[in-house]
């Protein structure tokens, strides 16, 4: 494997570096500490795209931090999974950042902004930290700090629902990185590496002496993960919390933050354990009936919602759950549908919060009964969230229909067609939720009543980006799905 | 004309509605007429550029080309045959009609700046159907058919267009998920899913009898075959009358259109045989000509008996479909032509009523031939072309529907065309006759007072000329179609039928 440079932590660094800068610049010049974060997270999106270029040219690359060899130091990969989510995380929070700049005026005290944005920059540090990090302790330290950082960003917003959701928040989250953390004791128990590569050869030759602590070890790993991503059922703390957040925060936590838990835990699934692992005990059955379950119950959960941002949040519940079932059921076009739908959702969710937040933003609606004849007062905000209405439902043109085929053909491909039946079943009910809020927004008689304060050009734009991002996903995705074909061989 | 000049009018022929569409909606702020003119002028458009596709198919000839691969063994192609042309002629050339129709009877309405964008966008995703190269470019456009459509039926914004609309929009998600299912079957049993190869499965099996009924929901509820057909009598009626003679005339047809192609593309006609699935489609669409003729003649809405009567038409055709034999084919695709003109003649003459005297009730439509003479004159031929008989055009196609019943050793389904027949006699009739034959109620004492007097009295009341002249030449095509020698589409149905049954060639 060859080395790579050092952009790698570059990337963590200048972000981190950026989250002590913000708040110290913000109390001298409001306007340049917005500007350092947003030059930070560009400079981070373009060196992610940089790594991408040489990974496509090199194949995997490793990066030894402090260049302490592994097992004993610290280990950044570079391949094109990893590259992909990075990308995903960095794109996705920079373009949610731009929002963010006008949005937090109106949603926060401005003596507080300054800390969001070192908030978001140590958000956005530890997230592109986890994407690389090849090292189970290493990866325990990020989720903690991301767990932190997330919680932070709701309970910022110093409201009575806010701190509520950001305790449970905290609470939840505690548990999963404990578990996590008891998890990685008991890997290194038996193998004596933290290292993923290191553990997979371990685990393998230690599988037959040790089944139990593995065993365990691997429970309480999709307890954590399960927990960190609102798998169904440990998915309470969700809710409120992506609800009740700064929309800018709902769309980073709906949009990423679970995601990336979801990767992480597609990570340990096929990098750390070793095949002999997966097929001993049924992992795989057991996050695909969860995801499952998740996906109807997210849905229907959803459709009982009154509270527009609440709605959401329940159908990121069914949206995660995709991913899972795509983990679960254990085959390369399942998986390609699930990878992909980490990009897909992640733009979708990320647009519909900031609609909802530019509708709240200039009319302080929240009830989804108050927003009928709404688009023709706010025509883009509603457009992004039509068109992101069609990608949740898998309509043509959209993303959402091509992580719905792969995953759709996954499940035919393994002959479990009961799994396809509970995509479609999710489809409907997405349009059944969905539709009537776009539908009541453009064509209902009724005038909209509400006082309209315009939206700014930049929040107006960030959605427009949006529209092309979840329609260029539906339509120019061949490149990614090959590069993910070549890596997902790789794994079988 | 060489292939590549081809696929690029093909293309054209698609992408100039849809970008026509921004474009109107732009100049909508600028000059109504300006909109109104550009409108006809892109159907007027795409309607040429089809016909000029008509030496080349004369010729036998076939194009298969991929545009662009959205996913790896998965394009964007097109393809181009003699039915994807019948088709997309037979719709620009509706389409043109209809929009003419427009200028006038919209100008009372609101909203026509979204109306005619959407108009103009529906007849490129329509003919992005007809010209779809593989099942999947197919659900691409007509899915976006299907969904834009929904902004045309509940244009009026009333609570009873929007319930209409809505069920409308559940129903198409549904038959859409259900085409989602079909098709990725089709790619995983045959890893392909163009149109390009013949047969894609060859062989009977679980997974295919599924993604066959999967495909009978998706294109039959679009079709309007029952049990599915629940949205249609809701959403037709409400629509403004041009856009209901377009989704009666024509979006039902792409239902077919689909059909046909899965039947022919996908399965063979040998297997559908040996495996008696076509039995299913058969007595699906016997229950919709029953069905929809019977329950046609409860209706006293105007607009709600033709959208039932359009349910038992549509049944006409997926009968022909299912018979699989040459006669019938003729006469399911002969039947498509003339169910279009009929349909949207019938339709843009209610239209005309409506917009003339608010009339909608069938019982109220007494004398109204003495007002409007050529709208219901229009009216009665293709009413009387619906029941079927021996110069117009419905005559023909049941005529030939019959005749492959009967090579096929099916003579039931004769019973049922006739019984069908003597039921559209029955709805149709009643609307002529005393229109025709009767006196308005009332009419004397409002408006002269003379009682007792039995002068038949012509008040001319008509619509505008634009309106007319589109009821009058669809009404003029059934008789046409059905009368002349040399009848172009006839023999278009009768080779479309060879080169359907023989795979490929006349």
């Amino acid at each position: 494997m060859e080395s790579a440079g050092h952009q790698p932590v570059l990337i963590i660094v200048t972000l981190l570096i950026s989250a002590f800068l913000s708040p110290l610049l913000y109390r001298w010049r409001k306007f340049l500490s917005g500007m350092v974060l947003l030059a930070a997270l560009t400079g981070a999106f373009v060196t992610a795209l940089t790594l991408l270029g040489q990974v496509a040219r090199s194949g995997e690359l490793s990066y030894y931090l402090g260049n302490w060899p592994p097992p004993w130091g610290i280990e950044l990969v570079i391949d094109p999974l990893r590259v992909y989510m990075l990308l995903v995380v960095t794109g996705v929070s920079l373009w949610i950042f731009v929002y963010a700049l006008r949005d937090l005026e109106h949603e926060l005290h401005h003596d507080v902004i300054g800390w969001y944005y070192s908030l978001y920059a140590l958000l956005v540090a530890s997230m592109s930290a986890m994407t690389l990090t090849n090292d189970l302790f290493n990866l325990f330290v990020l989720m903690e700090i991301c767990a932190i950082s997330a919680c932070a960003i709701i309970t910022i917003k110093d409201k009575r629902e806010c701190l509520e959701a950001g305790f449970k928040y905290l609470i939840m989250s505690a548990m999963g990185t404990g578990c996590f953390l008891l998890g990685v004791a008991m890997i290194y128990m038996v193998t004596g590496y933290l290292n993923f590569s290191f553990i997979q050869t371990g685990l393998a030759a230690a599988l037959s002496e040790y089944p139990l602590n593995i065993f365990t070890a691997a429970a309480l790993f999709i307890v954590a993960f399960g927990t960190k991503a609102a798998l169904f059922p440990l998915h309470v703390w969700l809710p409120d919390a992506h609800a009740s957040a700064p929309s800018p925060s709902s769309a980073m936590l709906s949009g990423l933050v679970i995601k990336i838990y979801a990767f992480a835990l597609f990570m340990i699934f096929y990098r750390v354990f070793p095949r002999s692992l997966l097929d001993a005990i049924p992992l795989n059955e057991i996050i695909l009936w969860l995801g499952a379950m998740g996906v109807m119950f997210g849905s229907i959960y959803a459709m009982l919602q009154t509270d527009l941002k609440k709605m959401l949040a329940y159908s990121s519940i069914g949206q995660i759950a995709f991913i899972f079932m795509g983990i679960g059921l254990d085959q390369p076009l399942a998986l390609t549908g699930g990878l992909y739908h980490i990009m897909v959702h992640a733009f979708t969710k990320s647009m519909l919060f900031m609609s909802a937040g530019a509708i709240i933003y200039s009319t302080g609606v929240r009830r989804i009964s108050d927003l009928a004849g709404i688009g023709r007062v706010l025509p883009i905000p509603l457009l992004a969230f039509t068109i992101g209405s069609a990608s949740m439902i898998g309509l043509p043109g959209t993303g959402g229909l091509i992580s719905k085929w792969y995953l759709a053909l996954g499940a035919l491909e393994t002959g479990r067609i009961f799994f396809l039946l509970v995509i479609l079943a999710s489809s409907l009910l997405n349009a059944i939720y969905y539709m009537p809020i776009v539908i009541n927004a453009f064509m209902s008689g009724d005038e909209f009543k509400e006082k309209v304060k315009t939206v700014p050009p930049s929040m107006q734009a960030t959605l427009v980006v949006g529209i092309l991002l979840v329609v260029i996903s539906g339509i120019f995705s061949r490149q990614i799905i090959v590069l993910f074909e070549q890596a997902l061989t790789s794994l079988y | 004309m060489d292939q590549a000049s081809i696929i690029i009018i093909m293309v054209v022929i698609v992408a100039l509605p849809v970008v026509m569409t921004p474009v109107l909606m732009y100049i909508c702020r600028i000059s109504d007429r300006l909109r109104n003119g550009l409108a006809i002028l892109t159907a007027a458009a795409t309607f040429i550029l089809t016909l000029l596709l008509y030496p080349f198919i004369r010729d036998g000839g076939v194009v298969q080309q991929s545009l662009f691969e959205i996913l790896p063994n998965l394009e964007i192609s097109i393809h181009l045959d003699i039915l994807s042309f019948s088709l997309a002629a037979l719709a620009s050339f509706i389409w043109l009609l209809c929009t003419i129709y427009s200028i006038d009877y919209m100008a009372k309405e609101h909203a026509c700046s979204r109306y005619y964008p959407v108009l103009i966008f529906t007849l490129g995703a329509c003919q992005g159907i007809f010209f779809a190269g593989d099942l999947f470019s197919l659900f691409v456009f007509f899915e976006l058919m299907s969904i834009i459509a929904y902004i045309l039926i509940i244009h009026e914004q009333t609570e009873e267009a929007l319930k209409a609309g809505y069920k409308y929009l559940v129903m198409t998600i549904i038959g859409g998920l259900a085409l989602f299912f079909g098709i990725i079957i089709v790619f995983e049993i045959g890893g392909t899913v163009s149109l390009g190869v013949g047969v894609i499965i060859g062989e009977p099996s679980l997974l295919a009898l599924i993604a066959f009924i999967c495909f009978l929901i998706g294109f039959g509820m679009k079709a309007g075959m029952f049990p599915l057909h629940v949205w249609l009598p809701d959403a037709h009626p409400v629509a403004p009358s041009p856009a209901s003679a377009l989704l009666s005339g024509v979006m039902l047809k792409t239902g077919a259109y689909g059909l046909i192609r899965v039947v022919f593309h996908v399965y063979s006609v040998d297997l559908l045989r040996s495996s008696g699935w076509n039995n299913i489609l058969a007595i699906l669409a016997v229950i919709t000509i029953l069905l929809g003729s019977a329950v046609a003649l409860t209706q006293t809405d105007i607009k709600r008996r033709l959208a039932y009567s359009s349910i038992s038409q549509l049944g006409y055709v997926l009968l022909g479909l299912s018979i699989l034999n040459n006669n019938a084919l003729t006469g399911a695709v002969f039947h498509i032509f003339s169910h279009a003109f009929m349909k949207s003649a019938l339709f843009l003459a209610a239209g005309a009523i409506i917009w003339k005297t608010g009339i909608r009730n069938i019982n109220d439509m007494k004398g109204l031939g003495r007002l409007m003479p050529v709208t219901m004159g229009s009216f009665s031929l293709a009413a009387l072309a619906m029941i079927g008989i021996p110069p117009l055009n419905g005559f023909l196609s049941k005529w030939t529907l019959a005749l492959g019943a009967l090579d096929a050793g099916m003579p039931g389904y004769v019973m049922v065309l006739l019984i069908s027949s003597l039921l559209n006699a029955l709805y149709y009739l009643p609307i002529i006759i005393p229109a025709f034959f009767e006196s308005p109620e009332g009419e004397e004492i409002n408006d002269h007072g003379d009682e007792g007097s039995h002068e038949v009295l012509f008040k001319i009341k008509e619509a505008t000329p634009l309106m007319l002249s589109a009821i009058v030449i669809l009404a003029l095509c059934t008789i046409f179609f059905g009368l002349t020698p040399n009848n172009i589409i006839f023999s278009l149905s009768r080779l479309t039928a060879l080169f359907l049954l023989g795979g490929g060639s006349f």
